[in-house]
């Protein structure tokens, strides 16, 4: 497999440990078991993805990326894939 | 701390001591929760988060606050002035006058909330008004209202529109964690109490030179020159003497070398400035300690100031409830030493007592009672002060000394409950009553020195007397008086503190041993007839 690609989404390159990174915070900020495979998780099938755990989960990329997201991010950023585009495309 | 981080620390901590903690802002603070936990977790406390409902500030304002728990506000532009809320969008018109008089009115809340932790982060302003100077003026006014309040400034960078406008939540991700941890620290920080009296040495301290090895004329403390750093501090001090702070000199000297300097005219401050001047040999812990209970004050109410770390370091040992602060040996240090000095010695309101107040303690040494004396000796002793109480009713009409004597008393108050101007105003409008008492001897007058606010049910809510006139049965007298007055009050609201043994010592002698806090009858006729001696110590007027 190449380290610096994502196979699942074909999106813009990640670094594995960045990839790995943005699971465990999904995972924590949903409050989702630690070994849930969240790459295809999307906010209408998650039961915890829910407006106030979404601004969580929007802080939490912030603290751990060190990027502001704006306004019309945070509403497009709905599932797992568009996040780690979104992440791969502003690094 | 980042959010993984802030996970780790919360699921790897073992438990402490609870910190009940009230989060308090306008926007989302729920997303805070983690974070807040988190910086308690670090600092060995189970933090235990409350919030308010969102965009509900303004009401909580008006709402009592819980004692239970620690309120932690964070303020932002808005919360004063709801026109400049980015949520809200420009407004067509705002009216500028309009806008001081409600964040006015709004600042007024924040300061009845005397125990409240304020965290203001000032977030950039829409462009409200047409001026953008103006605009900026109208920003740096509302920074300065949450300062006067005694809010600790968050860095502006803190603020995320963005966030703060997709989910109502001000602080972005990348400071939430940092801001958390503020907001902890706040709450575990206890708000200091003003000292009382502040101690300073004098050899290159309040003048430059050693006075015993310079002499008179070696010395120097003038506007100019070599001296103009000691001028800057005795005019501060002497701003500080006004303000009610009991100023003492320590040095090791022989009194009349030390004396000599004041009585030379040359020096900014005078020997009357000061409750006392110790000049001796002895260590200046012991001094200190010595002056401390003559003048019946705890050690923390205390500030020592010395050039010598020595000396600093030899009071601290022997009294570390004293705050010790180094004399600064440049001239650069000297702003920060005075701004860290002026901390210790804050003033909101001065009284008439409070500019008095040197003058009051030098009564209290001059009219000390001895220790030694007892029973028959007491009594003439007492007798020989020639003492007078005037019993003011403060119902109505000025009331600030009394106010003031119950926010500020602690070892001789009946349950440490602080109340603001309005919340008495409160009391009164519902039938209340509200006595100050002022005491006077043959060596002049001490001021308004014992207040008693007592509820429409006949309960009495707060009684306070000074510690400058422990020992002269005032606290008796009153009683008695009390007692023998139409309407005497049936109980006190009493509630034990950590410093309010002499009350408690006080109360389980007139109204039997104390089982707890609660209300504790009293037989006011009783205790008029008991204390009908204590009474007569003194002339009394009502006034």
């Amino acid at each position: 497999m190449n380290r610096n690609t994502d196979r699942l989404t074909n999106g813009p390159p990640m670094p594995a440990e960045v990839e790995a990174k943005l699971a465990a915070i999904v995972r924590a900020a949903l409050e989702l078991p630690s070994e849930m495979d969240v790459t295809g998780a999307e906010q209408a099938a998650i039961g915890t993805w829910d407006s106030l755990a979404h601004v969580s989960l929007m802080l939490a990329l912030e603290s751990e990326f060190g990027i502001p997201i704006d306004v019309a991010d945070q509403v497009r950023l709905t599932s797992y894939r568009a996040i780690r585009d979104f992440l791969a495309e502003r690094r | 701390m980042n959010f993984l981080e802030a996970r780790r620390v919360v699921s790897s901590f073992a438990g402490g001591p609870p910190l009940p903690l009230q989060f308090a802002l306008s926007g989302t603070g729920e997303p805070f929760e983690l974070y807040l936990r988190a910086a308690a977790a670090a600092r060995g406390r189970a933090a235990q988060v409350r919030f308010l409902p969102f965009n509900t500030l303004a009401q909580a304002l008006r709402r009592e606050p819980d004692s239970a728990v620690t309120e932690v506000f964070l303020l932002l532009p808005w919360d004063f002035a709801p026109e400049t809320d980015w949520r809200s969008g420009v407004p067509e018109v705002v009216d500028a006058e309009q806008v001081r008089v409600r964040a006015t009115e709004t600042a007024g809340l924040l300061a009845r909330r005397g125990s409240a932790r304020l965290l203001y982060l000032p977030a950039a302003l829409p462009p409200v008004l047409p001026d953008p100077a103006r605009n900026e003026a109208q920003a740096l006014w509302l920074q300065s209202l949450a300062v006067e309040l005694g809010a600790r400034t968050l860095p502006p960078e803190a603020f995320s529109l963005g966030g703060y406008l997709a989910s109502g939540c001000p602080v972005g991700g990348s400071w939430i964690g940092r801001v958390a941890e503020a907001a902890v620290d706040a709450a575990l920080t206890p708000r200091p109490e003003p000292k009382k009296v502040l101690v300073t040495d004098l050899d290159n301290v309040v003048w430059d030179g050693v006075l015993a090895e310079d002499g008179l004329d070696g010395i120097a403390c003038e506007p100019a020159g070599r001296g103009v750093r000691h001028f800057v501090y005795q005019s501060f001090l002497r701003r500080l003497q006004r303000e009610g702070t009991l100023l003492a000199a320590v040095s090791r000297n022989d009194p009349e070398v030390a004396l000599a300097a004041f009585r030379s005219g040359r020096l900014l401050l005078q020997e009357p400035d000061f409750v006392a001047i110790l000049a001796s040999y002895h260590a200046k812990s012991a001094q200190i300690r010595e002056l401390a209970e003559r003048l019946n004050l705890a050690p923390d109410a205390f500030v020592f100031v010395d050039d010598n770390p020595v000396e600093l370091a030899e009071v601290a040992l022997a009294l570390p409830a004293v705050s010790c602060v180094a004399f600064p040996q440049h001239d650069d240090d000297l702003a920060p030493f005075l701004r860290a000095l002026a901390g210790l010695f804050p003033h909101r309101t001065i009284t008439t007592e409070d500019r008095a107040r040197t003058d009051l303690y030098r009564r209290r040494l001059a009219g000390l009672v001895p220790s030694e004396l007892q029973g028959a000796d007491l009594t003439r002793f007492l007798e020989g002060l020639r003492m007078t109480l005037t019993i003011h009713d403060r119902t109505r009409g000025d009331r600030a000394r009394a106010v003031q004597l119950i926010d500020k008393t602690n070892q001789f108050n009946l349950n440490g409950r602080r109340y603001t101007d309005a919340d008495i105003a409160k009391i009164l409008d519902a039938g209340g009553r509200l006595f100050g008492v002022t005491l006077s001897d043959r060596t002049g007058s001490h001021g308004e020195i014992l207040a008693c606010l007592i509820g429409a049910d006949g309960v009495v809510q707060a009684l306070v007397m000074s510690c400058r006139v422990f020992q002269r049965r005032v606290e008796y007298a009153f009683l008695a008086w009390l007692g023998a007055q139409p309407n005497p009050p049936r109980s006190l609201a009493w509630a034990g503190t950590a410093r309010n043994a002499p009350l408690r010592e006080f109360l389980s002698e007139v109204a039997g041993p104390l089982n707890g806090d609660g209300v504790v009858p009293l037989d006011a006729t009783g205790l008029a007839a008991r204390y009908a001696a204590d009474l007569g110590l003194f002339a009394v007027s009502a006034a």
